[in-house]
């Protein structure tokens, strides 16, 4: 209770200026509590040595360089804003490079993807004067594609289908039927009839391009070796490459 | 069609009289005629208000070069921001608003440039306990000026010593004697931040300046 008091009397005594005087409940608590008493002397002291430290004055000539001051600050306006300018013109920078910066990327992302097959494929020089090279050979990709079944594994993987274009004149399409099943001799087959040996399914057939847009094809008949009987327990008494 | 040259002719009432007049000298009054290109009115504002910004000033940074460079500035601001001026406020709260501002802005900068200071060589940057640079002499002096003199620059280094949030409202409560809700409006804070503080700081100037008390 006691410290209450005195906590609310100093706080009091704390807030008034040192020439007010305090309520009289305060000035009764001061002549008991020597505690409080002892505070309020020192405090009243110390303000009295903060307050005599009095009002500083300014020298004779501020006025004089106050006035210099404002006539030059009048007449350099321009050089006053210069760092304001100069921060806005950096942020200007700052924001054209960083929208430069966007447009690359937003090229580089949405550049189509033929551009980047073409660079995987041979460069091909453009029709004009070249030296005599032989002639490849080529096979006309739309019969390829007959030839070779939609969902044949065969098909190349990065074969895509393209229309036939001048561009695409040069283009090289290859198949590899190693791993295609042989055909197979029926048993029975063989030792009643004789079956015909047949080195590929359909005609050969080489389209060959000048480069002046003038195509020709080159069809290779289907090569037959002819037939063979096969012979019941085979023929061990033929002489050596005699079937 | 006479022209009135004088408030005389107006026929007011003495009282009336006296309080036109004086308010055309008002402060809102000479800042009003600065807006309007009036230099000697200017010049009455910055004559009422040199000394006691560049003390006030000083006693915040401890620098009496640093404070009339400060109080300048404070005018220079004033006089470009006339026409901005709005009378929510009173004049005076206006100025020690700006020069606190600066004060505190330089304060700062002191702080950033870790700027050596002889009286703030042994001041602790965590806030903490400073230690007296100048602690007093036992010996009797022998000129009671000569006690008033170093009683007063201990008191000055150990106000330079306080935190800037106890610093200003000390100064401008102990040393200008303005009212709390004056302070309160000069710092933008409430009356009761700005008790508590100067409270505060009386708190800490009591422990550093025990040798004089």
């Amino acid at each position: 209770m006691r410290k209450n008091s005195c906590e609310v009397i100093r706080r009091e005594l704390d807030e008034l200026m040192l020439d007010d005087t305090c309520s009289s409940a305060a000035m009764e608590h001061l002549r008991e509590c020597a505690a409080c008493s002892e505070f309020h002397d020192k405090q009243t002291k110390l303000r009295q040595m903060v307050g005599g430290l009095g009002t500083v004055a300014a020298p004779p000539d501020f006025d004089f360089r106050l006035r210099a001051r404002l006539a030059g600050e009048s007449n350099g306006a321009s050089i006053r804003y210069w760092p304001l300018a100069r921060r806005g013109l950096a942020v200007a920078a700052a924001l054209i490079v960083l929208a430069f910066g966007v447009v690359v990327i937003r090229n580089v992302m949405n550049r189509p993807p033929e551009t980047i097959a073409v660079k995987d494929q041979p460069v091909v020089p453009q029709p004009g004067p070249k030296p005599v090279e032989s002639p490849k050979p080529t096979v006309n990709p739309q019969e390829f594609a007959a030839a070779v079944p939609a969902n044949s594994p065969q098909r190349i993987k990065n074969e895509r289908p393209v229309p036939a274009t001048a561009k695409n004149r040069h283009t090289v399409v290859t198949a590899d039927f190693s791993s295609e099943r042989a055909d197979s001799i029926n048993g029975s087959l063989a030792a009643s009839t004789a079956f015909p040996i047949d080195a590929s399914l359909q005609s050969l057939k080489v389209s060959l391009d000048d480069g002046r847009g003038n195509a020709r094809t080159i069809s290779v008949p289907t090569i037959t070796f002819g037939s063979q009987r096969m012979l019941q327990g085979g023929n061990q008494f033929a002489a050596k490459g005699v079937w | 069609m006479n022209t009135l040259t004088t408030i005389d002719e107006l026929g007011f009432a003495p009282a009336l009289q006296e309080e036109l007049l004086e308010d055309t000298t008002s402060d809102h009054a000479l800042l009003e005629a600065t807006r309007t290109g009036d230099q000697d009115a200017f010049a009455e504002l910055v004559s009422r208000y040199r000394n006691q910004i560049t003390s006030y000033i000083y006693r915040m940074t401890n620098d009496y070069d640093g404070a009339v460079d400060l109080a300048q500035e404070t005018f220079v601001r004033v006089y470009r921001a006339a026409d901005r001026y709005q009378r929510s406020y009173a004049f005076s709260t206006y100025i020690y608003r700006i020069a606190t501002n600066l004060a505190i802005s330089e304060l700062r900068k002191r702080k950033r440039r870790k700027l050596v200071s002889l009286t703030g060589f042994f001041q602790p940057t965590d806030g903490g306990e400073a230690k007296e640079l100048n602690p007093p002499d036992g010996r009797p002096l022998q000129d009671s000026e000569l006690v008033d003199t170093e009683r007063r620059n201990a008191v000055q280094r150990a106000i330079s010593t306080l935190p800037e949030k106890y610093r200003a409202p000390l100064i401008l409560r102990d040393v200008d004697g303005r009212s709390y809700d004056e302070i309160a409006k000069i710092l933008e804070t409430s009356e009761g931040t700005v008790k508590s503080r100067i409270s505060r700081a009386r708190g800490f100037l009591r422990e550093k300046m025990r040798a004089y008390l």
